[in-house]
Parts: structure tokens; C-alpha cells; sequence
């Protein structure tokens, strides 16, 4: 490659400076050459480094001798005077032309040199390799690990499935596999304490969908009562915005009354002015309760809030259907014994018996 | 995920390099590179540019639905986004008119804005806010059917270099002090206004396009300017209105502008330059005009040919010329005046760099001729020059032939190409 240049009518002397790449190997370059690169003109210019062997000018850590190289190339054959901008242009059009790794290494080290044009010809080419194609053959092409949840994988600007709902779902899909995959790593360790709340809602669930009147212990296997969450979302999704509601009540308890916390709050659930109250209440605090199992995942604030925001319009949307609803549960706990409870916390309610107070 | 291809090659560059080839995708690639991989989620989000254009949405015939759809698109997208944006563009002819638009130009002016393109589809003008006119920063501003107001309050943009307004509805005294307010103006370009009587303050101003009915243009204070081009339409009041006219319009249009490189006109542009006194020998000379284009030169108004030789011969560094006619063919009866040549030419009008002629719509009407003769003789580096009639008729062009074969021409290089077609 070095014939063009080298190649003198008349034997002059050509003025060589001293460089190092990070290898630590040093190499004798054509001052005209390098000095095209702003970084090395500049490390010349200011501390006068280059000319001699111990003197070398130290590439930055991203130059390797081979990309150099290719970037003294790209230099000699531009700082030539005289080229017409076909030539270059064509020149470029043939030096772009590398495989994918080769081409990162490049961008990278020119950006390090502060060589701009050979950035923005670099910078064009990756962007023409990532144009059209599928996120999958960007992961090969690139090497990037596929490390996102289903979940954060749906494109935040999708415009098919407004519904939060479904996102709502494909959110707790994602927390729930998240979930199990420590599981398994995590054996033998009892995470009770964290789950407090996602048990109780269970109970409520079933309680609510009358799949199980049974309001026993929160001992039972999580497995089953999270199948059961996934059967009873699938039913039914809009119950989901009645978890939050007694979520929020619940959450309003010392978790040392759990156990007896499970059994009276879903009797309270038959309760007109538990949920009345619940509903006026229902802003911020719900979404703390639902999103957060303690470690969440990573979402960002905005995009969180985003979708907390749906789920929020989406409760008050259903308030509307409030009455049919409460028809519904009433009838189901009509055989229960009322317990008078109340409840401390944010939301202060109190638990009547008598069915018609509204 | 295990990375069993090596390591990651790209995410770790530099966030400048990232940006820098995220810019130079669409931008529903660009979004796209969230789902890549973790470190991919919001590299996206600091892009200082968003070009919102036919590809960013998947079309369906149903414009309501497209326009929805971009409505969606664009809103999350500026919810999401973190950071300053410098670029703005709007092409896309589904989207018209909506309060939306208010708040994307709301949040733009808070975030920096430096370039706006704005242009919506043909439906009801949008009607910019006024708080574009808080953006400070803004550099460039293309406007496409819009109406504009400029508070009263409004002291210009300090920094706007490029102003181009098309199909723009503004009172014609906000267009005058929009253009006198900003300092560093360098490039306007004006299409499509009604009967505008304009008069341009702009002392860095370098490149002009106008395209429209103008009732009277005047370049008061444009020295740097380089690059004109005007095309001008005509109605029958503005006519009307030129034929009281007594000032000279050449040169309160070409008579500050000494630095012009090139120059086009088109339509009726040579007839505005004509209206008016005759300025005699031009005070100006333009030593850097070497392009000159001027169509629809009408060869039966001497007015008009006289216009074209003064700027003729007050370039001496002309190199390439441009003519098209639009007269008739001649009448037998036609008795022009050709003293007029040897009267108005000075005595040394040798076009020292001329090289390249083009003459199209020619039909042999004698000033014409005169004109092609002119040129012969004066252009001792002629190189090459078409000629293009405009009739058919074969008789006509082979009397057109004769008399060109006459001419004597000063440079032995020159090459007469007749085109037929």
C-alpha cells in the first residue's frame, strides 16, 4: 500500500515521525500522512513529540497497528492535493467496503484521532448496515447480547395493542418469569416477606371470581396461586384493577397481621364503603403497591409512568362499572359473616356490616 | 445470554459516535435500536434530530388514519425523548392541521431548537404559535403552507441564517421586519405571495429565490448578496400598475448588488427589470457575475432587449449564458429598429471570458439574430453555442441557418450546435 506514496521521482528526503500504538510496537510514519490525523497534529505541534524513537507519539488506546494502518491509507491517498471529489468519493466508496467488526474497530479508532471526516464515512457505513434490517441479524451482526424481557422488548412507540390491559399483562408475564428464573436460583431461601402482598391478592382473586371460596392460610405452594393469578387474568383482566384497590388497602397494614389480614380483608371485600373509599383513593399509592414486588424491573421512570398512567385512567375508566360489579360480589358474599374491622393506615375505612350503605 | 459470538462491538463506542450513526437513520430505525439489547434501550433518546416523513408510519389508504397513527407516533416519541433537539422536519402530506402540532412546537421551543421544517399536508393552513417566535436559537425555518404572526412583541431571530417560506400566509410589513430583524440572514427564499411590494434589508444576505407575483422589489441593503433567482408571474393590475411606474426598476434591483455571482430570471422578470427609466451606462459593474440565465426574454420589446444588453456588458467576466425567447414568429411587415445595436453598445464590449451560449425558443425575429451576431462578434474564448428554435417548419429554420452562417465570429474555436429535435 505504501507504493503510491513512496513512490519519488526524485529520492527526497521524507520527513518521518514516531508513533507507538498501545501495544507498545513503534512505527516510523510519513509526517505529511499523519499529521492529517488533528490528534497527532496536534500532539506534534503542541509537545514536539515524534522525532525520535524515544519520543514516540503515543496512539490512543483504541488505535491498533492493524486499523492504523487502514487509517494511514484513508490519510495518504486525502491529503493528497489535486484529487477531484469523483476520485475521493470513489476512493471512499471502495475503502468503506470491510466486515462489520473491522469497520467498528475503524469508527472507533478515528473517532479517538479526531480524524471527522473518516467518523462521518465510517458512522454512514454502520448506519447502512442497521437500516432495514431485523433486530435479530443486528444481535448477530454486532454481537449484542439479547438480553431484554418480552416485556421491554415491546417497542415503546407501538401503535397495535393500545390496550393496557394487555400490556398490563405482558408486564406481569415478564415479572412473573422473572420471578420464577430466581427461583430457581434461590432454592432454599423463603422470600415470604417480599410476596406478602401478591399472596393476598390471590386470595382475594379467587374470592372475587368465586373460582375457590376458600380464604385459608397464605402457606399455600406460590406455584399454584400464581397459576391461578394467570388463569383468573386471563378470565377476567379488569379484575386486575380491583387487586389494586385492596392492594392499597392492604398495604395500609403492618404485614404482621398477615395471616389474619388475609381472612378479614376478604370479607371486607363484600364491603360498599371499603371499595367506595378505595375508589376516591385510588392515585399514586396503587401503583407503588402493584408495580413494586420489591425488586422491580427495570423500567424507566418515564416509560413506568407512562403505563402506571394507563393503568390509572383505565381504574377510572372502570368506575363506571362499579355498581353491576358490586351487585355481583354482594350476591356471592351474601352467606358470609360480616367481622367490623378497621383498617389503619392512609385510607382509614371502616367496615360496616350491612350491605347498603353506599 | 451468553455472547458466544465475542464480544460486543458497537455499544461501547463513544455516545458522539452512536449519535452520529443513529442520525443517519429514519427515525423509526432509529427508535427501533431500543430493542437490540439492554445497553440499546434509550441510545436512541438523545438524538438531536427527528425527520417525521412518509416512511415513519405504516401506510394505509385511509388518511385519517395515517395522520392518527403519525399524531401517536410523534407524541410518545417527544414524551420519550431526552435531551435537547436541534432538528425538526414535518414532511408529510397526511398531517394536517391539529392542536397536536401546538404542543410539539411548544416543547420543541423549549429544548433548543435550531432547525424547523414544517410541511403538512394541503388542507388548512396551519397557523404557527407564537411560541416559535421564543426560539432563540433557531437557525434555519422552512415553512410550507402556513400562516405566520409574528408578535408585536418580537425583536427577530438573532441567529437564523436560512429563511424559506412557501405558501406562507404574513402581512406584507411583518415580511419586511422578519427579514430586517434577522441579522445574519444569509439564504431567503420566497414562493407563492400575492402581489407583494418588497423591499429587502439584508446586509449578510448572499442567496435569493423568489417565486411569485411581486408588485415591486427593491434590494436596499443587500451587498454580500451572490446568488439570485427570481421568477416572476404577472397579473393584469400589476401590468396596469407598472405602466405609471417611472422609476427604474434595474436598478433599484440590481443596482446594490455588486458582488453577484449569478443570476437567473424567469417569466416576466425580464420585463419588470425594463419598466421604468433607462438607467443609461450602469454605475455597477459586475466583475463576479459569470452565470447568467434569463428566460422568456420577449425580443419584440426593445426595453426588454435593452435590459439584457446592459447586464451583458456590464459583466465582463461572464462565462455562461443563458436566453430563451418568447416571441412570435416574424411577420413579413415587422420594420425593427437596428441601429439600435450600434447605437446602445459601447465601444468596447468584448466578452473576454464568455464560453458558453444557449438560446432556446429562438424564432428568428431579427433582434434575435442581432443578438446571436452581437455575441459572435465579442466573444473571442466562445467555445460552444446551441441554438434551439421554437418552430417546426423547415422553411423557417433553414432561414434562420442562412442568415447565421453569415456572422462573422470572433472565436475560431466556436461550435454553432442547432438543435432539432
Amino acid at each position: 500500500m505504501s507504493e503510491a506514496a513512496m513512490a519519488v521521482v526524485k529520492p527526497e528526503m521524507k520527513s518521518y515521525i514516531w508513533v507507538q500504538t498501545v501495544d507498545g510496537s513503534l512505527q516510523q510514519v510519513e509526517e505529511e500522512v499523519a499529521m492529517f490525523c488533528p490528534m497527532i497534529c496536534q500532539e506534534r505541534l503542541q509537545t514536539g513529540m515524534g522525532s525520535s524513537k524515544n519520543y514516540a507519539i503515543s496512539l490512543p488506546q483504541r488505535v491498533n497497528p492493524a486499523i492504523f494502518g487502514l487509517i494511514l491509507d484513508y490519510c495518504r491517498f486525502h491529503q493528497a492535493p489535486g484529487r477531484s471529489n469523483k476520485e475521493r468519493k470513489t476512493f471512499d466508496e471502495k475503502f468503506i467496503r470491510m466486515d462489520t467488526k473491522k469497520l467498528c474497530e475503524l469508527t472507533s479508532a478515528a473517532d479517538s484521532l479526531q480524524l471527522k471526516p473518516l467518523v462521518d464515512l465510517t458512522s454512514r457505513a454502520l448506519a447502512r448496515i442497521i437500516e432495514g434490517k431485523t433486530p435479530e441479524e443486528i444481535r448477530e451482526a454486532f454481537h449484542l447480547p439479547d438480553d431484554l424481557t418480552e416485556e421491554e422488548k415491546l417497542e415503546p412507540l407501538r401503535n397495535m395493542t393500545d390496550d393496557p390491559r394487555i400490556r398490563l399483562l405482558n408486564r406481569l408475564y415478564a415479572r412473573k418469569r422473572k420471578e420464577l428464573k430466581e427461583r430457581q436460583k434461590l432454592k432454599n431461601v423463603v422470600v415470604e416477606e417480599e410476596r406478602v402482598d401478591d399472596r393476598s391478592v390471590d386470595d382475594l382473586l379467587s374470592f372475587i371470581n368465586s373460582v375457590d371460596g376458600d380464604t385459608k392460610g397464605t402457606k399455600t405452594s406460590k406455584n399454584k396461586k400464581k397459576n391461578r393469578r394467570r388463569k383468573d387474568h386471563i378470565k377476567d383482566p379488569s379484575s386486575i384493577n380491583t387487586n389494586e384497590n385492596f392492594n392499597k388497602g392492604l398495604n395500609a397494614l403492618p404485614p404482621l397481621c398477615h395471616n389474619g389480614v388475609a381472612n378479614n380483608v376478604s370479607e371486607a371485600s363484600t364491603s360498599n364503603h371499603l371499595r367506595m373509599q378505595n375508589l376516591a383513593t385510588v392515585s399514586f399509592s396503587s401503583k407503588h403497591e402493584f408495580v413494586d414486588g420489591g425488586d422491580d424491573d427495570d423500567l424507566d421512570p418515564a416509560m413506568k409512568e407512562e403505563l402506571d398512567r394507563e393503568v390509572e385512567d383505565f381504574a377510572r375508566r372502570l368506575n363506571s362499572d362499579w355498581p353491576e360489579r358490586m351487585q355481583e360480589i354482594l350476591s356471592l358474599g351474601q352467606e358470609r359473616r360480616l367481622v367490623p374491622i378497621s383498617v389503619n393506615g392512609n385510607c382509614s375505612t371502616q367496615i360496616y356490616t350491612g350491605l347498603d350503605r353506599r | 445470554m451468553g455472547d458466544f459470538w465475542g464480544p460486543d462491538l458497537i455499544s461501547d463506542l463513544p455516545q458522539s459516535i452512536i449519535e452520529s450513526i443513529l442520525v443517519r437513520l429514519p427515525i423509526r430505525d432509529a427508535v427501533r435500536t431500543s430493542i437490540f439489547s439492554s445497553k440499546w434501550r434509550y441510545k436512541w433518546n438523545s438524538i438531536t434530530k427527528i425527520v417525521v416523513d412518509e416512511k415513519c408510519v405504516p401506510p394505509s389508504n385511509d388518511r385519517t388514519i395515517n395522520e392518527k397513527s403519525l399524531l401517536k407516533f410523534v407524541n410518545q416519541l417527544l414524551f420519550l425523548h431526552q435531551g435537547p433537539i436541534h432538528k425538526f422536519q414535518i414532511t408529510n402530506s397526511d398531517l394536517q392541521s391539529c392542536p397536536e402540532i401546538d404542543q410539539w412546537i411548544l416543547f420543541l421551543s423549549r429544548n433548543d431548537l435550531k432547525e424547523l421544517v414544517l410541511e403538512l399536508g394541503e388542507g388548512e393552513w396551519f397557523r404557527i404559535p407564537s411560541c416559535l417566535f421564543n426560539c432563540q436559537k433557531l437557525i434555519r425555518l422552512e415553512l410550507f403552507r402556513c400562516e405566520l404572526e409574528p408578535p408585536l412583541t418580537f425583536k427577530g431571530f438573532m441567529c437564523l441564517k436560512t429563511l424559506i417560506l412557501h405558501q406562507v400566509l404574513i402581512s406584507p410589513e411583518a415580511i419586511e421586519t422578519l427579514i430586517s430583524s434577522c441579522p445574519l440572514l444569509e439564504s431567503l427564499s420566497l414562493s407563492y405571495f400575492d402581489s407583494l411590494a418588497l423591499t429587502i434589508h439584508a446586509p449578510k444576505l448572499r442567496s435569493l429565490y423568489l417565486e411569485g407575483e411581486f408588485r415591486d422589489l427593491c434590494l436596499e441593503d443587500t451587498p454580500l448578496l451572490v446568488d439570485i433567482s427570481v421568477a416572476m408571474y404577472m397579473t393584469d393590475d400589476i401590468a396596469e400598475h407598472f405602466e405609471q411606474s417611472s422609476s427604474c426598476n434595474f436598478t433599484r434591483f440590481l443596482g446594490g448588488v455588486p458582488n453577484l455571482e449569478r443570476l437567473a430570471g424567469h417569466i416576466y422578470f425580464t420585463k419588470y427589470l425594463s419598466i421604468g427609466n433607462d438607467p443609461g451606462k450602469l454605475p455597477v459593474t459586475y466583475r463576479n457575475l459569470e452565470t447568467v440565465e434569463l428566460y422568456q426574454v420577449s425580443f419584440e420589446d426593445m426595453k426588454e432587449i435593452l435590459v439584457v444588453l446592459r447586464l451583458i456588458t456590464s459583466s465582463p467576466n461572464l462565462k455562461e449564458l443563458q436566453i430563451s425567447g418568447s416571441s412570435n414568429i416574424p411577420t413579413a411587415t415587422d420594420a425593427p429598429d437596428l441601429d439600435f445595436w450600434s447605437k446602445e453598445c459601447p465601444s468596447d464590449c468584448t466578452l473576454k471570458q464568455l464560453k458558453v451560449v444557449k438560446l432556446t425558443d429562438m424564432c428568428g425575429v431579427p433582434h434575435e439574430m442581432e443578438l446571436i451576431k452581437f455575441l459572435l462578434a465579442n466573444s473571442p474564448v466562445l467555445e460552444t453555442m446551441s441554438i434551439v428554435p421554437c418552430m417546426y417548419v423547415m422553411e423557417s429554420q433553414l432561414k434562420m441557418l442562412i442568415e447565421l452562417v453569415r456572422f462573422r465570429r470572433a472565436s475560431a474555436r466556436a461550435e454553432i450546435v442547432f438543435v432539432r429535435d
